[in-house]
C-alpha cells in the first residue's frame, strides 16, 4: 500500500460541521421535550432555561469545531480513507468498487470558494454515507470520475461505446438539458400539498382550529375587509392554497434548476439546483431498478417521472429517497431514449400477463359485506332508508369499479433478462427489475389462495420486493424454479 | 432441476409445542395475575370464558398448530439454489440462488440447545430483510449444509467483468 497522503479540510466547512451538528440537534429534538415539559411544569425561571438553552447550542458548535479539527481524510489509489471522531476515533476505508453512488453537492455557502460535497454510498456498512466536505471543485469531480471509474475495464466492456476509452469522457453519448417550464412542471407533479391537505384536513376539522382561532384572527387583524361576505373565508382559503402550491413548485426549481443528464460510457450523471448544485452519478451495472412514474398530473402534462434505484442497505430502506437518482420530469421522447440506453426492451415487444380474474373475488366480497354495514351505519345518522342506500350503493360502485379498474390495470411481463410489473389506475407505474440481480424468490400461499389453488409470487431484489399476485400454484412453483435456475446460471455481476 | 424436499427433525415438532406451551404459559400467569389482583382486572370477562379460551388455544397450538407446521416444514439443495418451506396456515416457499449468498450462519437457542436442535440462517442482499431461515436441524446436518454452502460460494466462478 502506498503512502496516504491526510489531508484537513479547509476552514470553511467548519460551515458544514456545525450545520450539521444544527441538523442532529433539530432531528433529535423531540429527545428533548420531556426535559423541555419538566422545566416548563416545574417554573423554573425562563433566565436559567434560555441560560441553559444558549449553553447547549454552544456546545453543539464546539463540538462541531471539534470534529472539523479532527476530520482527516486521504484519497488512496483504490480506495477513500477517512479519520473522523472526537472520542472516538474511527478510521474508515472504503474500496472504489465497493461505491454504489457517488454525489457532488456544491451547496449555497460553499459555492463562493468553488468548493463541494462529495458523498459516497456504499453497499454494507450498515448504510453509513461517507462525506467530504469542502474539496475543491474540480479535484471532487475527478475523483468522483476515478471512483466511477475504476471497476476496471468496464468501459471496455460497456456494449458498443467501448473503444472510445478516453475520448468518451470529453463526448458523452447522450445529453439533455432540461428547461426552466419543465422544472415547473415537475413541481405540479412532485406537489405535495395535496398530501398535506388529504392528512391536515381531517384534525383541522375536528378541532375547530379554523372557526376558534382562525377566523377570529383574521376578523381583527383585516378590518378592512369586509367579513360579511360569505365568499370571504373559501376565497381565503382558496388563496393560502395557491401560495402553497406555488410554494411547492419553487422548492422544486430550487432543487432542480437547471438540470442535466450526461451519459458517457455507462456513466449516468443528473446536476441541477439553483443555490446548492446536486450532482448524482451512477454506473449502469449498479443499477438495480429502474422506476417510471406517471401521477394523474403527470398525465395531464404528458411527463414522467424516471427513478434508478441501487443496492439500498437496509437501514436506509425506508425515506432517504433524496438521494435517489431521479429525473423528475421527462417528455416522452426522452423517455424513449432513456429506455433504449438504460437497454429496457421495448414495452410494445413484449408479451404482458394478467393475473387471473379470480383476483377480484377476495376484495369484492369484503366490499359487498361492508356496503350494508355502511348503509346500516349512515341509515342511524340521517335516519332516512332511502337516502343510506343510495349513499352506499354509490360509495360501493366506484370502489367496484376502482377494484375491477386496478386489476385490469396490473399486468407483468419477462423478457431480455428483465422483469417489469406495470399497475396503477389514477397513478401509473412501471418497474423494471434485471431478473439476474433478484436475491430470493418466495411462493406465499395464505388459507384463502389456498382454498382458491393458487399462490403469490414475491421477488425480492436489492432494491426493494415485488409481489406478483395470484398466480396459479403450479406456475408459481414453476416461474420460481426457473427464475431461480436462470440466476443461478448468470454470471454477470449483480451489485 | 426439481426440488427434492427433506423434512426436519422430529424434535423440531416437540420444540414447537414446547415453546406454544411456554408462551401460553406465561400468558396464563399473566391472566391470573390480572383477574386475582382486583381493581386492574375489571375489564376482563368471566374467569370461566378466560379459562376455556385460553385452554381451547393451548389445545390447537400444541395438538394442531404445531404437528401441522413440523410436517410442512422443509427444505432442498439442489446445484443451483437452497429451498425452504415452511407454516401452518400461511405457507412460504423461499428460494434463494446459492450465488446471491452473502454469508451463513448457525443459530441455537437455549430450548433448541436443551433438544440438541440448531437452525441455519442464510442471508442475501435483499433489501427487505427477509432470509432463509432453516429450523428444526439436527447440529451435524445444519454443519454439513453449511459447510457445502460455503464451499459452493467459494468455488462460484468470478463474475464476468461489469458493465456488460
Amino acid at each position: 500500500m502506498s503512502e496516504l497522503n491526510w489531508q484537513r479540510t479547509p476552514p470553511i466547512t467548519m460551515v458544514f460541521f456545525i450545520l450539521r451538528e444544527i441538523k442532529r440537534l433539530v432531528s433529535n429534538i423531540t429527545n428533548l421535550i420531556p426535559v423541555i415539559a419538566v422545566v416548563a411544569v416545574s417554573g423554573t425561571p425562563a433566565k436559567a432555561a434560555i441560560l441553559v438553552a444558549v449553553a447547549y447550542f454552544l456546545f453543539t458548535i464546539a463540538v462541531a469545531i471539534m470534529h472539523y479539527n479532527r476530520f482527516l481524510f486521504a484519497i488512496g489509489d483504490d480506495a477513500i480513507h477517512l479519520r473522523t471522531g472526537i472520542m472516538n476515533r474511527q478510521n474508515l476505508t472504503l474500496k472504489f468498487d465497493r461505491i454504489q453512488q457517488a454525489e457532488l453537492n456544491e451547496t449555497w455557502y460553499f459555492r463562493p470558494f468553488d468548493l463541494t460535497i462529495l458523498s459516497v454510498d456504499s453497499a454494507g456498512a450498515g448504510g453509513n454515507e461517507v462525506e467530504i466536505p469542502g474539496l475543491k471543485t474540480a479535484l471532487a469531480q475527478q475523483l468522483r470520475q476515478q471512483v466511477l471509474a475504476t471497476a476496471k475495464s468496464s468501459d471496455t466492456a460497456a456494449g458498443k461505446a467501448s473503444d472510445a476509452g478516453s475520448e468518451e469522457r470529453i463526448e458523452p453519448d447522450y445529453q439533455r438539458q432540461f428547461s426552466l417550464p419543465d422544472i415547473v412542471r415537475a413541481g405540479v407533479i412532485d406537489n405535495k400539498i395535496f398530501v398535506l391537505i388529504a392528512v391536515l384536513a381531517y384534525p383541522l376539522s375536528q378541532l375547530d382550529i379554523m372557526e376558534n382561532y382562525i377566523v377570529p384572527w383574521l376578523e381583527t387583524h383585516t378590518q378592512w375587509l369586509d367579513t360579511s361576505n360569505w365568499w370571504v373565508a373559501p376565497l381565503l382559503g382558496m388563496a393560502v392554497l395557491a401560495m402553497l402550491f406555488v410554494l411547492a413548485i419553487g422548492v422544486s426549481v430550487v432543487r432542480y434548476y437547471g438540470l442535466s443528464l450526461t451519459i458517457a460510457g455507462g456513466r449516468y450523471q443528473a446536476r441541477g439546483g439553483l443555490f446548492t448544485i446536486r450532482t448524482l452519478s451512477f454506473r449502469y451495472h449498479k443499477l438495480q431498478r429502474v422506476q417510471i412514474h406517471q401521477n394523474l398530473r403527470a398525465r395531464i402534462l404528458g411527463r414522467w417521472t424516471l427513478r434508478v434505484s441501487q443496492l439500498r442497505p437496509r437501514q436506509q430502506a425506508q425515506g432517504q429517497a433524496a438521494s435517489q437518482f431521479t429525473l423528475p420530469v421527462v417528455t416522452a421522447p426522452i423517455l424513449t431514449d432513456l429506455r433504449r440506453l438504460l437497454k429496457l426492451p421495448e414495452p410494445d415487444s413484449l408479451g404482458w400477463h394478467r393475473i387471473s380474474v379470480l383476483a377480484l373475488l377476495g376484495p369484492s366480497i369484503w366490499l359487498a359485506v361492508l356496503a350494508p354495514l355502511g348503509a346500516y351505519l349512515i341509515y342511524r345518522q340521517v335516519d332516512s332508508l332511502m337516502l343510506a342506500a343510495v349513499i352506499s350503493a354509490g360509495f360501493w360502485l366506484l370502489l367496484q369499479i376502482y377494484i375491477v379498474l386496478r386489476w385490469l390495470r396490473f399486468s407483468y411481463s419477462t423478457g431480455e433478462d428483465w422483469l417489469a410489473v406495470r399497475r396503477g389506475v389514477l397513478s401509473r407505474r412501471e418497474n423494471w427489475y434485471p431478473l439476474y440481480k433478484v436475491q430470493q424468490i418466495d411462493v406465499k400461499r395464505s388459507p384463502w389462495l389456498r382454498l382458491l389453488g393458487f399462490a403469490d409470487l414475491v421477488l425480492n431484489t436489492p432494491a426493494g420486493s415485488e409481489n406478483i399476485r395470484y398466480l396459479p400454484r403450479s406456475q408459481a412453483e414453476h416461474l420460481q424454479q426457473q427464475w431461480v435456475n436462470d440466476i443461478a446460471r448468470s454470471h454477470k455481476p449483480w451489485m | 432441476m426439481a426440488p427434492e424436499w427433506k423434512s426436519v427433525s422430529k424434535d423440531y415438532q416437540t420444540y414447537l409445542q414446547l415453546k406454544g406451551g411456554f408462551n401460553m404459559a406465561i400468558l396464563a400467569a399473566a391472566l391470573s395475575v390480572f383477574s386475582i389482583v382486583e381493581n386492574i382486572g375489571s375489564w376482563l370477562p368471566d374467569w370461566w370464558i378466560l379459562a376455556s379460551a385460553w385452554l381451547l388455544l393451548t389445545l390447537f397450538l400444541l395438538l394442531f398448530w404445531a404437528p401441522r407446521r413440523y410436517r410442512f416444514t422443509g427444505y432442498a439443495e439442489t446445484d443451483e439454489a437452497m429451498y425452504l418451506r415452511r407454516g401452518a396456515l400461511w405457507r412460504l416457499q423461499r428460494a434463494v440462488p446459492l450465488n446471491r449468498i452473502q454469508h451463513v450462519e448457525i443459530k441455537e437457542s437455549l430450548l433448541e440447545r436443551m433438544l440438541s436442535l440448531s437452525h441455519l440462517v442464510i442471508y442475501t442482499a435483499g433489501s427487505s430483510g427477509a432470509d432463509l431461515a432453516i429450523p428444526g436441524l439436527k447440529p451435524d446436518e445444519a454443519e454439513r449444509i453449511k459447510s457445502s454452502l460455503i464451499t459452493e460460494v467459494a468455488n462460484e466462478p468470478e463474475a464476468d467483468e461489469p458493465g456488460e
